[in-house]
């Protein structure tokens, strides 16, 4: 017994001594990529890591990534988005809009099946859409079908089923009229939210969607295996109208949520892709491994007017002009994300190809000697001698320290302000900030669809998503008309201008647009990751 | 005997009242929400949610509702993960963090008295310096750090074991050895303390003037005393660690209960909560209870009944 454990204990030693001095060379001998990534037998099973348990795969409850990356490969709505974020054709072969803009028939295909064989019909979208607006379904994306005529009275129990305006007109015929004229509506349902479901299978199952055995889908994969919180599996679905074009015959899930693990993982080619842990990033990024693909979100910073000194406008904007944008995403985030001088991000085309961004320019710009002035003149507006103690708050975590405290940094050296810092855990940082009882804290935006109003429309008085107590009506109306009018020119127009005003008025300001940075195996090709929208595997291949 | 387990049992249940009361009310008092989002949605679409959850009720409402459920031992659905009932979380989870713990209660008991004996053995010597070096390294390198060292070295770099998830008897292995670890420690320097003392008394004396050799008088006289003190924290120890490591669990993709007890916590998820404090506290209060058992079967000073009375 004692010969044992003096060669465990002597053992466990070895290891730390050697684990210490090791770790550096094992990265660079590290075999990332170079693995043959096909499986022995030819054949193509795809690797990846769902990080948690899905929350549901039921489409109109698990409203985020760990359920809808995965579920936007189970299943397919009436569009899908292409590797240029364009909505084409899926379960609708071609679709007509009507002269106003707020009725679109789709004429879905012959061919698109069920993975039980049965086809999918326009019944089943009526019953799906229906039910993604029923309030007994408690769906937390229901408001996104608040676009659709009487979905919203719908929801809020104000309306009735009937009177929601979506209608299965024949089997393959399904018609839709909207509240208003929706350009992006063809984009817009291609979310996970607007998946179809398979009726029968629904009625007859309240419980379909938990286990894999009774799980129907229609897209290019078919749930096989699911352990719950441990692993599932997809495998080609046959009955899939397009499955000429899948050339994956598997994926597997793994659900590992340790980033460090996973990218060891990663290494040892049991996982095809990673996320990039914080402390390799830099390393990672220079050896050119680590990809980026944009997001549609923004990192920014909310202003409270109503409390001291934010209802002073020339304050805000000093606040906002103080901050290095570039500096921050150069020195402190590390991650090559765009800086951000609008809210609206990047990637949205208008009616001549421009992008949104670019033609909206630089809406607010870093320049400490105006933003000096600005405080001034601010502070003299308002008659203080003084300013008032200012603190801004962000929910705990490192990533927003750091930058937290570059901006306590940076007011210090422009403006000669001394901010305070504090931190709340998430769930307490998000009801005091909706409860605007934050003076000044950080804030964070991802699209939920593919338009600059869905950006735009947060700020809005009263909006859910406003929390500044900031009030506009000539902000307000331009949204409005922007909701309404049906030429894409004017309507960029109108929400152009809605961006100028919101940042003449400042009462937020960015930091950077998100974006997504990943490790991938170099045999593994076609996965597509939509600046909105969720990731595709349909035309994924492994070499 | 039988009346001590009786007032025991019953003192057990009230015990366990006043923790889910607590736990309870508290958790409604914390600020925030399960359904908190830094996105959007809608006023209507939060109430909906609310009302399907029943979380619009009077916070007394919804305990009597809990309290009900609760006395068929059904903890209700969990929110964030709305297709899974808590039930089967702690179903699903339990075993495999128990399976875990048990592996690394194992090595860490045993290996944790075969260094304490040793060391009390050498007072003062090489084994003992050496042997108290490495339980207090056990105790001071946290098990993440192990976790990772392990990792590294065993499975990306010399690659004798899977990095990460729970399909066979080989992904238990480094979880195992990283989480017994603190465990071996702790158990190592009570096991060491308590057989120093237990030596140096007089039966011990006598035994060795009779001839007794060194094993024989450890296993026979000395360890059955020297083991009470570890007896005493095992208790806890096994209901800490059976039911779940969540820093282990996470860095080994352990489908196991550990994350249930934080993520819960995070995302308000209420019914997981109460779930995991409810399990988890009767676990516990049952341990402690076969600990005092224990007691009287190793020490027969120890009078369960007249406590009792």
């Amino acid at each position: 017994m004692k010969k044992i454990v003096t060669v465990l204990l002597s053992l466990l030693l070895l290891i730390g001594i050697v684990g210490c001095t090791t770790t550096e060379n094992s990265s660079s001998n590290s075999n990332s990529g170079s693995d043959d990534a096909k499986q022995e037998d030819g054949t193509k099973v795809l690797k990846l890591n769902n990080g948690s348990e899905p929350t549901s795969f039921d489409p109109p409850i698990g409203f985020d990534s760990v359920s809808w990356n995965a579920l936007n490969n189970l299943m397919e709505g009436l569009t899908r988005l292409d590797d240029a974020d364009q909505p084409q054709p899926a379960a609708a072969k071609e679709w007509e809009k009507s002269e106003d803009g707020k009725t679109y028939t789709f004429h879905l295909r012959e061919d698109a099946k069920w993975s039980n064989g049965e086809p999918v019909t326009a019944e089943d979208f009526e019953y799906a859409w229906k039910r993604l607006a029923n309030p007994d379904t408690a769906s937390p994306a229901a408001f996104l079908s608040y676009f659709i005529e009487g979905a919203e009275a719908f929801n809020t129990g104000e309306g009735s089923e009937e009177d929601m305006m979506v209608k299965a007109v024949d089997e393959t015929t399904f018609e839709v009229t909207l509240e208003s004229p929706v350009a992006f509506f063809p984009n817009l349902i291609s979310n996970p939210a607007f998946f179809p479901v398979h009726k029968a299978t629904v009625e007859e199952n309240p419980e379909w969607h938990t286990e894999a055995d009774t799980y129907v889908s229609n897209g290019p994969f078919k749930l096989t295996k699911w352990e719950h919180d441990s692993e599932f599996e997809f495998s080609k679905n046959e009955n899939y109208w397009d499955a000429d074009n899948v050339k994956l015959d598997q994926v597997n899930w793994a659900m590992v949520d340790d980033t460090n693990t996973e990218y060891q993982m990663y290494k040892t080619g049991e996982l095809h892709t990673s996320d990039v842990p914080a402390d390799l990033s830099e390393e990672l990024f220079s050896d050119g491994k680590a990809q980026v693909e944009d997001q549609s979100g923004t990192y920014f910073y909310r202003f409270n007017l109503e409390m001291e000194p934010f209802q002073n406008e020339n304050i805000r904007k000093a606040f906002a002009m103080a901050v290095d944008q570039q500096k921050i995403v150069e020195f402190v985030t590390k991650n090559e994300e765009k800086p951000a001088y609008g809210f609206v991000a990047y990637g949205f085309e208008d009616a001549s190809g421009g992008d949104f961004r670019e033609v909206g320019g630089d809406l607010v710009t870093t320049d400490a000697d105006q933003a000096k002035e600005l405080l001034e003149k601010g502070m003299e507006e308002e008659g203080y001698d003084q300013l008032p103690a200012v603190t801004l708050t962000y929910n705990t975590s490192d990533d927003h320290k750091k930058i937290a405290e570059t901006l306590q940094q940076m007011y210090k050296e422009v403006l000669g302000v001394d901010v305070e810092l504090a931190n709340q855990e998430w769930n307490v940082f998000s009801d005091e900030q909706k409860q605007l009882n934050l003076q000044f804290s950080r804030s964070s935006f991802l699209a939920d669809y593919g338009d600059p109003i869905n950006f735009l429309e947060s700020f809005q008085t009263d909006h859910s998503m406003n929390r500044t107590g900031w009030s506009n009506e000539e902000y307000d109306s331009l949204i409005a008309k922007a909701k309404e009018e049906t030429d894409e020119a004017k309507r960029f127009e109108y929400m152009h201008d809605a961006e100028e005003l919101l940042f003449e008025e400042m009462p937020i300001f960015p930091i950077h647009f998100y974006n997504q940075v990943y490790l991938q195996n170099e045999d593994v090709t076609g996965i597509v990751r939509h600046p909105v929208g969720y990731m595709e595997l349909k035309w994924a291949d492994i070499k | 005997m039988a009346k001590y387990v009786m007032n025991r049992l019953f003192a057990m249940v009230i015990t366990l009242w006043i923790i889910v009361t607590i736990t309870f009310f508290l958790m409604h008092a914390v600020p925030g929400s399960p359904f908190n989002q830094e996105r959007n949605t809608s006023e209507a679409v939060q109430q909906n949610l609310e009302a399907h959850y029943h979380l619009n009720e009077p916070v007394f409402i919804q305990y009597a509702i809990y309290i009900k459920s609760l006395a068929t031992l059904d903890f209700g659905p969990s929110i964030k993960q709305s297709s899974t009932s808590v039930n089967e979380m702690i179903g699903r989870g339990f075993p495999v963090s128990a399976e875990l713990g048990i592996t690394s209660l194992i090595i860490a008991i045993i290996s944790g008295i075969v260094l304490g004996i040793m060391a009390a053995l050498r007072h003062n010597g090489a084994i003992d310096y050496m042997a108290m070096t490495f339980a207090v390294i056990g105790i001071s390198v946290p098990n993440f750090i192990m976790a990772t060292l392990l990792i590294q070295q065993l499975a990306v770099t010399w690659e004798i074991f899977p990095v990460a998830t729970w399909a066979s008897p080989m992904h238990m292995i480094l979880p195992s050895i990283a989480l017994a670890t603190g465990p071996m420690a702790i158990i190592a320097r009570l096991t060491r303390s308590s057989m120093i003392e237990v030596l140096n008394q007089d039966y011990i004396m006598t035994a060795r003037a009779k001839g007794m050799t060194t094993f024989q008088i450890v296993t026979k006289h000395a360890l059955r005393n020297a083991l009470l003190p570890v007896i005493t924290i095992l208790g806890t120890l096994v209901a800490g660690v059976l039911t779940g490591s969540f820093v282990i669990e996470k860095i080994f993709a352990i489908p196991g209960m550990g994350k249930y007890f934080i993520n819960g916590i995070n995302d308000r998820d209420y019914p997981v909560i109460m779930g995991t404090t409810v399990f988890y506290s009767a676990f516990l209060i049952m341990m402690l209870f076969i600990v005092d058992i224990a007691y009287g079967i190793l020490d027969p000073r120890i009078k369960l009944h007249k406590r009792g009375e």
